[in-house]
């Protein structure tokens, strides 16, 4: 009887937690390019994404919280845009919709006001050709200057060329899609994108970064 | 390197090592380029395909540039001294032919050999000079061997000379054509006394047929090369129509006229064509330029180094309309006008010149920059090295299995154990891999064990290098 009562509770739980989960639903912009043919079926590599990405579940409620937050960079006089780009919900890959800071190691830093549970982290580097941008690590943490409390929840720097420690994470070829990096809850203020250049030039281009999640409690 | 300096590279190379040339109908040019390369690399030291730089084989497009700068003092007698000095001067700091002065392919040296016939024909024809016309022969056939294009080049020539024919006996009072002594296409022309106009053609002829079976047969030892020359002509026909590179009809027009001075340099160039009248060598180029223009502009395919063969023209004519300015004014303020005027369009070519070819010149954003590779493969070799020194390998086992590996075999030259393979091909076992995207799915497990590594090749091309994978480490 008492093992009955115990499963009927995990199943109850099981089953509110369920309900309670949702898939994320972004818009994607229009696609810019057929691109270069991910390969399918080879080990090591990221899996290719035909058509739509799976469904990503998060809890119910959560919500874009970057949208339209201010954003701050290492590049604070980017090449071509502002950096207010970043936030204003525009993924379109055309001229005027991305920002290009300069040469090298380069990060943008997004203040999301409070404190926040965050479950997923969505960038839009470049998607008008197939690109890969290097060394790419996205960080949350309550310090703005990221020297305490930091959580790392994308790293695919696997040469340690920014500093921040050997990531495990493969590289990926830029699409409409956008990246989708899994955060785990991971609770922060702010959110800090590292990236090192690409495979076309040695700039960094963003057109839009979104953090998705819900207020901490 | 740019994917076709790689190949040319290639077979500077095979040269180098002691094989002769092969004219391939399908997908390549003539000698003339490898005549120039091949001597000057070796004088510099290299012996083989492995042992070349960049500098070694660059090298020779900067001598035929400088050549072409040099041979515009042969032009004052027909162009004058104006025009001829502002061509020069053109050719010697602005972008477009200090940009392709140093690239590896066979436009600089086609645009000198063709200034080189220009000069040596009108001479020929003007003053009966039997020297003159085998030099005119000579630099035909070059041309010739350089790119199978200079038949537009022949055609443009004959049309403008055969224009000039007509105006010349009408409105400059030279001596008209004398048809009982020459006959062809040439009869468009005008002799002085001299040699007999039959002698000028045999003297240009016998050149051109000499000097071209020498280079396409290379110095006798490739027969072959005379039909494929002709089996060649179906594939640069459909090579016409595009083969994706494809572009409007005003591309050149509006690359001609980017960038800061692009636009003045190209509006001075127009005046000059309006102004080239006056004689007959001057009516001449104007109608050149035009027809070059407009036949090279009606073809589906485009590349911006082709624009080189307009920059011939369009610097005579702008160095004609400065020349106008320059004796329509007389007064010495605006004379001073005018100098301040020119220097201010020499500032902005020098601004032109500095960002596209010294800061910017593999940025896809520079329209010389035509399907560059990107600066991005240039960390493919040291990290090969790198690779190989942690693994232990002298001579690591690369296979590079992709459709198009160009310009990989520059890149790998100093590795004695490299392999090509198209997708789908079994490359057996290697140290590294070098993939397509597309190859790579073909290759299957065989990349299990091995951590992939983009590289870009060229704007929307990617590489993946596959090194061993401790998964400990």
């Amino acid at each position: 009887m008492k093992n009955v009562f115990v499963l009927a509770v995990l199943f109850a739980v099981a089953t509110a937690s369920a309900e309670d989960m949702v898939p994320l639903k972004t818009k994607l912009p229009p696609p810019l390019f057929v691109g270069t043919p991910v390969p399918i079926n080879v080990p090591n590599l990221e899996p290719p994404q035909h058509g739509k990405r799976p469904d990503f579940m998060v809890p119910k409620g959560t919500v874009n919280l970057a949208l339209n937050k201010k954003v701050t960079s290492s590049d604070s006089e980017p090449i071509v845009g502002t950096l207010d780009l970043i936030t204003d919900g525009d993924k379109d890959g055309d001229e005027g919709s991305w920002v290009e800071l300069g040469p090298g190691k380069q990060w943008v830093q997004i203040d999301l006001g409070k404190e926040a549970d965050i479950y997923a982290v969505i960038v839009w580097h470049y998607h008008s050709q197939a690109r890969v941008y290097r060394d790419v690590v996205v960080q949350i943490s309550d310090d703005p200057k990221f020297e305490k409390g930091v959580t790392t929840i994308f790293n695919n720097d696997y040469a340690n060329e920014l500093g921040l420690g050997a990531g495990k994470d493969l590289a990926y070829i830029e699409t409409y899609q956008g990246k989708l990096m899994d955060a785990k809850g991971a609770k922060g203020r702010y959110v800090r994108l590292y990236s090192k250049g690409n495979t076309t030039n040695k700039l960094n281009h963003y057109i839009e970064v979104e953090v998705w999640g819900k207020p901490a409690s | 390197m740019h994917t076709d300096e790689s190949v040319n590279a290639y077979i500077t190379g095979e040269l180098l090592a002691g094989k002769s040339f092969h004219y391939d109908p399908q997908d390549r040019h003539g000698p003339a380029l490898f005549v120039l390369a091949e001597p000057v690399a070796r004088l510099l030291g290299a012996n083989n395909f492995s042992g070349l730089t960049e500098s070694q084989l660059r090298l020779s497009p900067v001598l035929a540039g400088t050549a072409t700068v040099l041979l515009f003092g042969a032009g004052v007698e027909m162009f004058g001294f104006i025009p001829c000095l502002v061509a020069a001067l053109l050719f010697a700091f602005a972008p477009l032919p200090l940009y392709y002065s140093r690239y590896f392919i066979h436009e600089t040296l086609f645009v000198a050999v063709t200034l080189g016939l220009i000069l040596s024909g009108w001479q020929a024809l003007r003053k009966s000079s039997l020297p003159s016309a085998a030099l005119a022969g000579f630099c035909a056939a070059l041309m010739l061997a350089c790119k199978e294009t200079a038949a537009l080049h022949f055609f443009a020539v004959a049309v403008a000379l055969f224009v000039c024919r007509f105006a010349a006996s009408r409105h400059f009072g030279m001596p008209g054509p004398v048809p009982a002594r020459t006959f062809g296409i040439l009869t468009c022309a005008w002799t002085a006394p001299g040699a007999p106009g039959w002698k000028i053609i045999l003297a240009a002829t016998t050149a051109f047929l000499f000097t071209f079976i020498l280079l396409f047969t290379w110095f006798g030892r490739d027969w072959q090369a005379l039909p494929d020359l002709v089996r060649a002509i179906p594939n640069f026909a459909a090579r016409a129509g595009g083969e994706g590179h494809q572009k409007p009809f005003w591309y050149y027009l509006k690359l001609l006229a980017g960038g800061g001075s692009g636009g003045i340099i190209f509006a001075l160039a127009v005046l000059g064509f309006f102004r080239a009248r006056g004689s007959a060598s001057r009516l001449f180029l104007a109608i050149y330029a035009l027809l070059i223009i407009t036949i090279y502009s009606a073809i589906p395919y485009k590349t911006p180094w082709l624009a080189l063969n307009f920059w011939l023209p369009l610097a005579l004519l702008a160095g004609l309309a400065i020349e106008w300015i320059w004796f329509a004014t007389t007064k010495l303020p605006v004379r001073a006008a005018v100098l301040v005027s020119l220097a201010a369009v020499g500032s902005l070519i020098a601004q032109d010149t500095r960002q596209r070819v010294f800061l910017h010149p593999a940025d896809e954003n520079n329209p010389y920059a035509y399907a560059h590779t990107v600066e991005d493969l240039l960390r493919l070799p040291p990290r090969l090295a790198q690779l190989a020194r942690q693994e232990n390998l002298a001579q690591p086992r690369i296979a590079v299995v992709a459709a198009d590996p160009w310009p990989l075999p520059w890149y790998l030259r100093k590795y004695s154990q490299v392999g090509f393979w198209q997708p789908g091909q079994n490359p057996g076992a290697a140290d590294f891999f070098i993939t397509s995207p597309e190859a790579a799915e073909k290759l299957g497990d065989k990349l299990k064990n091995f951590r992939p590594e983009y590289f870009g090749v060229r704007p929307e091309v990617l590489i993946i290098l596959w090194s061993p994978w401790d998964r400990s480490r």
